[in-house]
């Protein structure tokens, strides 16, 4: 799962950029486990996921992997926050911790030195990848309860 | 349950772990990681294949939706511009030819004289915080990290991952991309030129003897400067250049009226934001710039790229108090939006050289 949706992010959104801002498949995946399963399994899914990513990033090998571990974390604190949640809330729950997770990126590659992307423009890139991951949640969700539910959980 | 969450809160510093650890590696410049990736690469780039096969229309239905307009506008642009080059292309090689015919008299290098590998741009990078491209050319032909990447406009970027047979370029926009370049500041007055020749002979040994070709400048659209980026195989052009007279028609430069070169850091600022030449020297002699005064690499024994490739030009000029002198907005003459094909030059500054 993570391979194909893997190949989807650097062929197809990598192409197609509303705004200049590629939608980000990964962080909504990482994301998507973390609403799902919490913020343990979530994490897990995130640090691997991202290891994943980083294989195709010119960025230095392991920051992805925090970055969307951090991302699922945090994703994973949501529901918590929400009495009862609903599909609706762990939607709005996908999309702010992906709109969060690419704040992350910036500014984990800062800490490593890479300081130059630390500008405004990362707040347009949060609002549209969390717009953009707002509409493909549901879809998400779903796969996500169907792919990790043989694996991680057990 | 709690034996559960302890073995994902183990598993969960493991990788946490693993992660700063490669992190470290990575910046350290360790091979592993390359081969890491290298591995990698070898599984996901078949799959990657398959799904750029499959997403290929979707792709195209996308482009077609949403460049329409801006793709018919450029065509009818480019149609514009190619009626206007045509003319003018045969009088620009004979100029670039005469240029390395002189540069090789004098012994100078040209960029003629530097090996390159043409090479296809095969995809972007897939990080909204990241400014490369990916070419299907590796150090199998020659390329190594810090290589400078052109098009047929100017300077690209660099070289700074390679694998076998494919390189990650450096978008010249990418924050963490800097460079030495040169500004020409283009001189206001204009050389006196003496026609009388019994005052030509009395001139002093100061004066310079000129012969003009006719003026026509379509190797750059940087008015006044023919960039050394244009290059042309000494031993494939056969163009007759009429030189209209020979009479001694001397030009004496103004004092300090001559192209006057300022050198200064070129840095990247995201795709958002046009590139900044910081570090120039607010001297009197050099002047004040002037937006369209052209930018080209400076060269040098320290520099990754060899000199005078051009850049792009000079559109904003930011003064500053005290001697911190000017920040330069440029306007690059590569289009980096719409990257297709691009050479890398084999060149490698002394200082990077390894003597066998």
């Amino acid at each position: 799962m993570s391979s194909v949706l893997l190949a989807m992010q650097t062929t197809l959104l990598n192409d197609m950029r509303p705004f200049g801002v590629m939608a980000h498949v990964m962080v909504l995946f990482a994301a998507s486990a973390g609403v799902v399963y919490g913020s343990e399994i979530g994490a897990l899914a995130g640090l691997i996921i991202g290891l994943m990513y980083d294989s195709v990033l010119t960025t230095p090998l392991g920051l992805a992997s925090l970055v969307l571990g951090a991302t699922a974390y945090i994703a994973g604190v949501f529901p918590y926050l929400v009495r009862d949640s609903s599909w609706w809330s762990k939607i709005i729950a996908v999309a702010m911790a992906s709109a969060i997770g690419e704040i992350l990126f910036p500014v984990a590659q800062a800490m490593v030195g890479y300081s130059g992307w630390v500008q405004w423009r990362v707040l347009t890139v949060a609002l549209v990848v969390g717009v953009v991951n707002l509409v493909f949640a549901p879809v998400m969700l779903l796969l996500t309860k169907w792919t990790l539910k043989e694996t991680l959980v057990g | 349950m709690s034996v559960l969450s302890a073995k994902r809160k183990r598993a969960i510093a493991l990788l946490s772990l693993t992660s700063i650890i490669l992190i470290t590696l990575d910046l350290q410049g360790s091979a592993s990681t390359s081969v890491l990736r290298g591995t990698f690469g070898a599984y996901f780039r078949p799959i990657e294949g398959v799904a750029r096969v499959v997403t290929r229309p979707i792709s195209n239905a996308w482009y077609g939706i949403t460049h329409y307009n801006d793709v018919t506008e450029e065509n009818n642009l480019l149609r514009e511009k190619i009626a206007q080059q045509e003319g003018a292309a045969v009088a620009a090689a004979a100029s670039v030819r005469l240029s390395q015919e002189l540069l090789a008299l004098n012994g100078l290098p040209t960029l003629a004289g530097i090996n390159s590998v043409s090479a296809q741009v095969i995809g972007d990078s897939p990080s909204n915080f990241s400014q490369t491209v990916e070419i299907n050319q590796g150090s199998d032909s020659g390329i190594k990290v810090g290589m400078p990447v052109m098009n047929a406009a100017g300077l690209v970027g660099k070289i700074t991952k390679t694998f076998t047979r494919r390189s990650i370029v450096m978008l010249i926009t990418d924050p963490e991309y800097a460079l030495s370049v040169k500004v020409i500041n283009n001189p206001k007055e204009s050389p006196n030129v003496i026609d009388d020749p019994e005052a030509a002979a009395t001139s002093t040994s100061s004066t310079s003897t000129t012969t003009t070709v006719p003026t026509t400048q379509a190797t750059s659209n940087i008015p006044g400067f023919t960039p050394g980026a244009t290059t042309i195989p000494l031993n494939t052009i056969n163009v007759t250049v009429s030189i209209p007279s020979l009479a001694p028609t001397l030009t004496v430069p103004v004092s300090g009226a001559l192209p006057v070169r300022e050198t200064g850091m070129l840095e990247g600022r995201g795709p958002t934001r046009v590139p900044i030449v910081r570090f120039i020297d607010s001297a009197q002699r050099f002047g004040t710039i002037l937006p369209g005064a052209p930018i080209v690499t400076s060269g040098g024994s320290l520099s990754l790229a060899p000199p005078d490739i051009v850049v792009g030009t000079v559109t904003k000029v930011s003064d500053r108090l005290g001697t911190a002198g000017p920040i330069l907005e440029i306007n690059l003459v590569a289009d980096l939006t719409n990257l297709s094909f691009v050479r890398i030059l084999l060149y490698q500054p002394i200082t990077e050289r390894v003597t066998p």
